[in-house]
């Protein structure tokens, strides 16, 4: 039977060309079990057919069981993945807050990939209290230690978010459109061009009194809160003053000087920093600096007409500085001194952790940044100048929403954490230069000695670093030139286009972002 | 002369009644227009949700704004610039390019893993179609972060396992247009084919068995009888996961970005991976040009349109075959 069935002798050949046909398929199939029911030993059919369902409906009573059982263990590991995934979510925004760097420039100034998602609030002062002020900060400025102090002194309880660099300052703009304010506000130097054209979404501190605290502060930080009406809308937070780390054992490994003076003696120009740098890399076959994208922030950093001129006017592409400076980073990326790291990215972090290069150019926050990222390296670093001049890459500034429900409460807090003496306790806790001038001659500063960068004399190098910068001018269009030049870069490094070509990309993505 | 009798007869009842039946009341009125409340929360809603952002978005088109700043009217300048702006299209490309690569491998996946699933040999059925639709319930920011980090250039574990192993070079996945797209593409395949494999699966329980008793009888293996019986019996089935997965792939934002990591919404540095979503986002939310990317928005809005239609008439004419 089973032969004749396989065979065609029922379908003839009509049955694979009628598949696809639900309707017939389904007669000529009736038809055939018909004709098989008929045959005489059907009853052979049969028997095999009450067999297996006998077996099935055993296994169907063993399988229900295991279902049951599955159902019940999914149910387990549902529960415990998403306590562990809770756990491990705040372990991420642990770290999220002690890493974010205060920063601007190239596409590199934002955080690590995998902190892109993390917001995080913390609460501090009084809980009890009634009033609450909302704080918005990216982290890093290592105020939030003072906040609370503050908050416990007044009796008052505050509530810190801490965003992404990028994702805080464009949260911030669209709150301000919604008027669903915080008390308080951080705003970085890169960003403040663009929040400065709006003052009457920001509360005018000259109301408080803010005016009589200008003198406190370096003239040139002031004046990135004030607007172009005369309001001040911030009042200044760090000195992201420049100058350069270096792993001093790597330095001896590859018989360079490790003393910090001979290690500034080693480079007047950038140019002898190549050169060093090409020699390092061809000595131990490891990379010297991290990223040419960071190289070319710290160079525009440097001090100069930049992107605009002195009067706001665009001159990117015209800047003979801008185009020795892309140059230079372009060179060193074709010298292959870099680990072509994205800066601020998650590799980026595991390397300087690993000691998967020896410079990093460093501004004061760095410090604090390289702290906590990569603790294992405590004494490895030393801390020298940078060729050149100093310089100036960050800073922020602390501003009060106009539609901020607590203004006085606010106003008393960013004016009690930025005194001089308070932003002397950010730089020996956390690296942030002070932006106060008095602190610049306080014996305090001057005598501070970094253990972590084995004891180098941070205060007074950051100290002159910044007192012989000439500040850089950051308009509003700030951002989007500095990416395109930043992504032109990366782009050169990997050996995609000449240091000519990426240079025209950049002028080319600007002007299209420029025109629309 | 009947159609005439007719219709004076019908005249006559009519005007009887409104004779007979007095003005309706105020009651009577708000009845009759109850059966309106009941299904007005649909419309409000639409209205709220669906119609309004919609023109509201268009009207937001034709100016120039900064959302800090006042609307400027500028007329169709929006959307003049934008057919001639390379980004736009190069995101178009890279939006239909990672939805092709995704998509096809992708059914071509479930329509294996629901053929396996579908075997009755198979012991712990549930428990496998739980498994496998686990990653649709994983969050798609976490899938994004797992995913970067396997497709990291220097720590990444598809480097150290697949690539290198065989003497091949490091891939720097972001870097590379194919690459980029083949590692975003990757993550969509991994959260979906455990979707589209049930719904093979649902539509597949639902094909008679004597199809394939017959087919079996005529001595087709099983490979033939997935190519003549299944495929064929799904077809409608198929249609509807190509139409899903190519709305969800026109719209395909968080993957990319994710992955784009400290990048943000340019996705790469010459935006290998910018997908239309992360342009307008980048317009939007990073530039600031909340009119520019309304112009966008449109711009997406009308491709899914045209999508939807295509849809429409490829099923008119599927059922019309089938009829």
């Amino acid at each position: 039977m089973v032969s004749s069935a396989k065979g065609t002798g029922h379908c003839d050949d009509g049955c694979l060309i009628a598949v696809g046909d639900p309707y017939r398929e389904h007669v000529i199939s009736t038809k055939v079990l018909q004709a098989l029911a008929e045959m005489d030993d059907h009853n052979y059919y049969l028997t095999q057919r009450s067999a297996r369902s006998d077996i099935r409906l055993k296994g169907k009573k063993f399988m229900n069981k295991i279902t049951r059982l599955l159902a019940l263990l999914a149910a387990l590991m549902l529960i415990v993945a998403a306590c562990g995934s809770g756990a491990s979510d705040e372990d991420a925004s642990d770290d999220g807050e002690a890493a974010s760097p205060d920063v601007d420039g190239a596409e590199e100034a934002e955080e690590p990939a995998e902190e892109t998602t993390t917001t995080q609030v913390k609460t501090g002062g009084d809980a009890e209290s009634d009033t609450t002020l909302q704080i918005w900060t990216f982290g890093a400025t290592g105020l939030e230690p003072l906040m609370d102090e503050w908050a416990a002194e007044n009796g008052v309880s505050i509530e810190i978010k801490t965003s992404d660099f990028a994702a805080h300052h464009e949260g911030l703009l669209t709150a301000l459109v919604a008027s669903e304010v915080p008390d308080i506000a951080v705003i970085e130097v890169g960003f403040s061009s663009l929040f400065k054209t709006s003052p009457d979404q920001f509360i005018d501190l000259r109301d408080y009194g803010a005016g009589d605290l200008e003198s406190n502060y370096v003239d040139w930080r002031w004046e990135h809160g004030v607007s172009s009406d005369g309001s001040v809308i911030g009042l200044p937070t760090d000195v992201g003053g420049l100058a350069l780390a270096y792993r001093w054992d790597k330095f001896e490994a590859a018989g360079l000087p490790t003393d910090r003076d001979e290690v500034a003696g080693l480079w007047t120009s950038w140019e002898d920093f190549l050169d060093v740098g090409e020699k390092y890399v061809a000595d131990t076959g490891e990379p010297f600096i991290d990223d040419i994208g960071v190289l070319y922030s710290t160079l525009g950093a440097q001090g100069g007409e930049r992107y605009f001129g002195d009067d706001g006017s665009l001159i990117y592409d015209s800047s003979d500085k801008v185009k020795a400076d892309f140059d230079l980073a372009a060179e060193a990326g074709v010298r292959g001194i870099s680990a072509n790291l994205a800066g601020f990215s998650g590799e980026w972090n595991a390397a300087m952790a690993e000691g998967g290069y020896a410079v990093q150019l460093a501004p004061s926050w760095m410090m604090g940044y390289i702290q906590s990222n990569a603790p294992d390296t405590s004494g490895l670093w030393d801390i020298t100048t940078l060729p050149e001049s100093g310089g100036n890459w960050g800073g922020s500034q602390l501003a009060i929403p106009a539609a901020a429900p607590n203004p006085e409460l606010a106003y008393d807090l960013i004016s009690t954490i930025l005194s001089p003496e308070n932003q002397l306790k950010v730089f020996i806790e956390n690296g942030n230069f002070p932006s106060t001038v008095d602190s610049y001659s306080d014996d305090a500063l001057l005598s501070f000695e970094n253990p972590f960068f084995n004891d180098a004399p941070v205060g007074q190098i950051y100290a002159d670093a910044v007192l012989n910068l000439d500040p850089v001018f950051e308009g509003v269009e700030e951002r989007a030139i500095a990416e395109a030049f930043g992504n032109a870069l990366d782009r050169v490094e990997v050996g995609e286009l000449s240091p000519e070509e990426g240079f025209q990309a950049a002028l080319d993505e600007i002007q299209l972002e420029l025109d629309r | 002369m009947m159609s005439q009798h007719l219709t004076d007869s019908v005249g006559v009842v009519r005007a009887n009644v409104e004779a007979d039946v007095p003005p309706r009341t105020l009651k009577q009125r708000l009845r009759s227009l109850a059966p309106y409340a009941y299904i007005s929360p649909f419309y409000i809603i639409f209205f709220i949700f669906g119609a309004f952002p919609i023109l509201f978005t268009f009207w937001i088109a034709l100016h120039d704004w900064n959302p800090l700043g006042e609307p400027e009217f500028t007329g169709t300048k929006n959307f003049v610039n934008l057919m001639t702006d390379p980004r736009f299209w190069n995101a178009t490309k890279n939006t239909f390019s990672i939805w092709f690569i995704s998509t096809i491998p992708q059914l071509l996946l479930a329509l294996g893993l629901a053929t396996l699933l579908n075997h009755q040999l198979l012991k712990l059925k549930t428990g496998f179609r739980m498994i496998v639709l686990s990653p649709q319930i994983t969050s798609v920011l976490a899938v994004g972060i797992i995913f970067s980090q396997l497709f990291g250039r220097d720590f990444g574990l598809i480097n150290t396992a697949l690539v290198e192993p065989f003497g091949f070079e490091r891939i720097d996945f972001q870097v590379g247009t194919l690459s980029s797209h083949i590692a975003v593409s990757t993550m969509v395949m991994w959260r979906w084919v455990g979707y589209n494999s049930l719904i093979y699966l649902a539509a597949m329980q639902a094909i008679p068995k004597s199809l394939y008793e017959c087919a079996a009888i005529d001595g087709a293996n099983k490979f033939r009888q997935l190519v003549h019986v299944t495929i064929p019996q799904l077809r409608s089935t198929i249609i509807f996961t190509v139409i899903v997965s190519t709305i969800g792939g026109m719209q395909i934002f968080a993957e990319p970005l994710v992955f784009s990591g400290i990048g943000g919404a340019q996705g790469g540095n010459k935006r290998q991976f910018q997908t239309l979503t992360m342009f307008l986002y980048e317009q939007g939310f990073e530039r600031f040009k909340f009119g520019y990317a309304s112009a966008i928005a449109w711009a997406l809005f009308l491709m899914i349109v045209l999508f939807a239609l295509l849809n429409y008439f490829v099923t008119q004419r599927i059922s019309q075959d089938e009829n």
